[in-house]
């Protein structure tokens, strides 16, 4: 040895150990000397308690579903300005993943999750004076009034419209997949995927518009003379402005579901639907207001003496408006992200900064499904674990216990549940039982079908374990003493061999987690929106998703491997532990 | 024996029985009216009148018109004599439904098998000979983490590493799409989309390493060995000639066991492979709402378990006289 002769510890031999200390003691302590086992525990213990006690702080609702955040990689690059760009900003801009600023040389930056198209910037671009960001485009205004778009290119949404050529511009704006520019007659231009935006330009055709605002599903315009126009089609909830705001209005804005006004005496008018509680604009505000801007469920103002004010939606710390925006000169929202720009340009932003192990399909929050995912697996593993070793251990008891015909037919009945297939078996009840039950029902029932389809290893090993220790003094004495017999099987005899039972269960419990798992990849086990680490995984087999989004397999993967691969090394080296003659043949 | 034997099948039978009119209820319980599903397409074409006559004659063909109790026994009578009943999905007989999956599970499965064994075997005898070494250990936290990961786990693992990083096999299917192979090449196409399904099988090898470890190490610890040792043996003789065999005992049982398992497709490896055999069926059958397919294949899956059963008893007797039967 490197460090000195290591210390000769006496071994001694099991008969020896045994005469020398407990038996519950030997185990300890030739677990605690298995390096595997011990690691194995601590990495579970890890996975566990990561499981079950962040979701306590990091609560999300598992209905939860937002398109524009599906698909993105882990890391926490959206509010990642640039250095050259933090003290030296004119106006900052911000799509669902990414955001796009202006120096004040009309220099353009981008930041955050880009695709490969919004990585292509236009050349020759000059001074850029104006731009506005949608879903995954952007479109921007030189100060020589040239308007360039690149990012999303289908849909003709990459292609300025001619009817634009040579007319100056007053106003830009991008939503989701469309552009809209507002010429200098007050006149709107919309182009892009017409479908998936409600918004209709005859609407405002005879009116003089000054700005427009847009979110994923409609917009709204505002006319020179201090009026606000819906630009829907279809009825919307943001229809009913307010008459008495009408020829008064300076600024508006527009989150999800409802719109904001602010006044020419500064104050904020909120009308739609009041979700997130955001009708409930701050007292402190009104009469201050000098501009508004809006997120998917929040809003933004800034007050004339530079102070920055935000309420509404604060899921992702949107609406928490840092120390640092003091004496802002301008703001800008969307989706979850914000910033502040003070006089000298100086950048402060806050809300959504990324995600840590990414989204999936539905703008799901990885992390927070893999927490999820993990109670449920575990939690689903736990109990089928109880009820197989309920079931185990009053068979196998019995039948060891009393022997005989009662033994012949319990150990039967064990052959035949333990020689059906149990996947097909177990698919096969969860399509027919599953389709009629609820969500919490349909857990509730794969526990019992692995519980129920299981118990046959355990109820053979408890009968063995029986067989071997009812006629050991101890239970001729129970049996004397004039003990009942189930007392005799279940009090006296159980735990005399409860070691071996949990050594069991530790190596049951890991085969139940990969169970349900494998139920729930093939959409037979844990239904969505409830997560599961198998269920995580169905819908991770196309091609595409294995080589592009690999956050979304390789996470749920690794956690779930992880936790059978460590339980496992843990009830190995428990089996040896408790049973060191098996590690001597 | 042969009355043990008898009383086996007769045991078979009871339990098959049971089963299936357990399946039967259970499936007699699902929504949908698969006289309704036959009829379906000519609502269009035919008057209302016409259509319910149509829809009495199909429940008749069915026999749905009957009490359950005879709809129970017909049925199982049906299935007796071959007839699996028709497919609401592929509207053919079951029977004719299920030939080419069997083909390609039993192709997938003798390949496997093959490579299990000839892997699996000599890895667990050198793991046993060579216990408590650096190679032991290695070998048994390999299988360790083999056994602990799922299938679609590994699957997912190996399609990205060896279908879309390096594209070497592909990632799913069991034809060139679009090649009009024959004779040889055809085979070999075959073949090659089989590697990944195989290869991802093999992920579970640890099982068999470990139980032929068990076994050879159960045998070395023998009083025959010693003795064989004592008198001077090569150590290759004593390994192989006096306690291999005798570790074979356990090892036939597990072979046999699987050559019935040949029959029977692994779900998740077929699904994730679109490997079209017996597991991909039972899957798609159940997703497309087809139960008479599923139900025909899950008593397949059941007589396969049982069967399976008998087998493997039946060869620990013939193998080694030693054991008794009752």
């Amino acid at each position: 040895m490197l460090f000195g002769k290591k210390k000769e510890k006496a071994k001694l031999s099991v008969l020896e150990e045994e005469q020398m200390q407990s038996p519950f003691r030997t185990i300890i302590k030739n677990l605690l000397e298995n390096k595997l086992a011990m690691g194995g525990l601590i990495v579970f213990v890890s996975i566990f308690a990561m499981c079950f006690i962040l979701p306590i702080w990091f609560h999300q609702n598992l209905n939860y579903q937002d398109p524009t955040q599906k698909n993105i990689g882990p890391g926490f690059s959206f509010l990642a300005v640039p250095a050259e760009l933090k003290n030296n900003a004119e106006m900052i801009a911000f799509g669902p993943t990414f955001g796009v600023g202006v120096d004040k040389d009309g220099y353009i930056y981008e930041w955050g999750k880009l695709t490969d198209n919004l990585k292509k910037l236009p050349s020759n671009m000059g001074k850029v004076q104006d731009i506005a960001v949608g879903q995954d485009h952007v479109l921007a205004l030189n100060e020589e009034g040239q308007l360039f778009t690149w990012g999303y290119n289908r849909m003709q949404l990459n292609k300025i419209p001619q009817e634009l050529k040579g007319k100056k511009v007053r106003d830009i704006e991008a939503g989701f997949q469309v552009s809209i520019v507002v010429t200098d007659t007050g006149k709107i231009v919309f182009w892009g995927n017409e479908n998936a935006v409600d918004i209709y330009p005859p609407k405002v055709a005879n009116e003089d518009v000054k700005e427009v605002k847009s979110n994923i599903q409609t917009g709204i315009a505002l006319t020179t003379d201090g009026r606000v126009i819906p630009l829907a089609k279809k009825e919307t909830a943001i229809d009913k402005v307010p008459e008495e705001i009408q020829g008064k209005v300076e600024k508006i804005a527009l989150t999800d579901k409802s719109a904001a006004a602010v006044l020419k005496d500064g104050t904020v008018t909120v009308w739609g639907n009041n979700h997130e509680d955001i009708f409930n604009v701050p007292e402190e505000v009104q009469g201050h207001v000098v501009d508004i801007s809006a997120g998917r469920n929040h809003l933004v103002v800034l007050t004339d003496d530079g102070k920055v004010v935000s309420w509404g939606g604060n899921e992702n710390n949107q609406a928490k408006v840092p120390g640092g925006a003091a004496n802002a000169s301008k703001i800008a929202s969307a989706y979850y992200q914000n910033c502040a720009i003070d006089e000298n340009g100086k950048v402060t932003t806050w809300g959504l900064k990324g995600y840590l192990l990414g989204t999936d399909n539905l703008g799901r929050n990885m992390f927070y499904r893999i927490l999820k995912g993990g109670q449920m697996t575990m939690t689903v593993g736990f109990i089928a674990v109880i009820i197989q070793f309920v079931i185990g251990i009053f068979v196998g008891g019995i039948a060891g216990y009393y022997g005989g015909k009662v033994d012949m037919l319990l150990m039967r009945l064990a052959e035949v549940v333990g020689s059906l297939p149990f996947i097909p078996l177990a698919l096969i009840l969860s399509a027919l039982i599953g389709n009629k039950v609820s969500d919490v029902g349909r857990i509730i029932m794969i526990m019992i079908i692995l519980g129920v389809l299981g118990w046959t290893g355990i109820a053979n090993m408890v009968r063995a374990q029986v067989l071997a220790e009812r006629e050991k003094e101890f239970v001729v004495a129970a049996k004397a003493l004039g003990v009942k017999e189930r007392n005799i099987i279940f009090r006296h005899i159980v735990p005399n061999v409860m070691t071996i039972i949990i050594v069991s269960a530790t190596i049951s419990f890991a085969t139940c987690m990969l169970t349900e798992s494998g139920l729930s990849f093939l959409g037979f086990g844990v239904a969505e929106p409830i997560p599961s680490w198998g269920n995580m995984l169905n819908n991770c087999r196309a091609s595409e998703v294995i080589s592009q989004y690999w956050w979304r397999w390789v996470f749920p993967s690794i956690s779930l491997g992880l936790c059978t691969v460590s339980i496992n090394l843990f009830g190995d080296g428990l089996r040896k532990a408790v049973d060191p003659k098996a590690n001597e043949r | 024996m042969a009355k043990y034997i008898l009383k086996r099948m007769g045991y078979i039978v009871i339990v098959f029985f049971l089963l299936s009119f357990l399946l039967f209820g259970i499936f007699k319980m699902v929504p949908g009216d698969p006289a309704r599903l036959m009829v379906e397409g000519q609502k269009m074409s035919v008057s209302p009148e016409q259509y319910e006559i149509l829809y009495q004659q199909a429940r008749e063909r069915l026999g749905l018109d009957k009490p359950l109790p005879i709809q129970y026994l017909s049925w199982l009578s049906n299935i007796l004599r071959g007839d699996l009943g028709y497919s609401s999905v592929y509207r053919i007989p079951v029977k004719d439904l299920i030939g080419p999956p069997m083909r390609n599970t039993i192709a997938l499965n003798v390949v496997y098998y093959i490579f299990l064994f000839l892997i699996g075997i000599p890895l667990g005898i050198k793991c046993a000979v060579k216990k408590d070494t650096l190679f032991d250990t290695s070998v048994q936290i390999a299988t360790m983490i083999g056994i602990s990961i799922p299938f679609f786990i590994s699957a997912l693992v190996f399609i990205f590493l060896f279908a879309i990083v390096i594209p070497i096999f592909p990632i799913s299917g069991m034809v060139t799409t679009g090649a009009e192979y024959t004779g040889v090449r055809a085979f070999i196409d075959y073949m090659y989309h089989m590697a990944l399904p195989v290869i991802v099988s093999l992920t579970g090898i640890g099982g068999l390493i470990r139980y032929v470890r068990g076994s050879l190490l159960d045998a070395l610890s023998m009083d025959y060995v010693r003795t064989a040792r004592a008198k001077g043996l090569k150590e290759k003789t004593v390994i192989y000639k006096h306690a291999f065999r005798n570790a074979l005992i356990p090892i036939t049982g597990w072979i046999v066991g699987s050559i019935v398992a040949i029959f029977g497709g692994a779900v998740i490896i077929e699904t994730l492979f679109s490997w079209k055999g017996v597991g991909k069926l039972l899957i798609d059958s159940l997703n497309q709402h087809d139960y008479t397919v599923a139900l025909s294949m899950q008593m397949f899956y059941i007589l396969l378990g049982l069967a399976s059963n008998l087998i493997t008893d039946l060869c620990y007797c013939i193998v080694d006289p030693r054991i008794k039967l009752n």
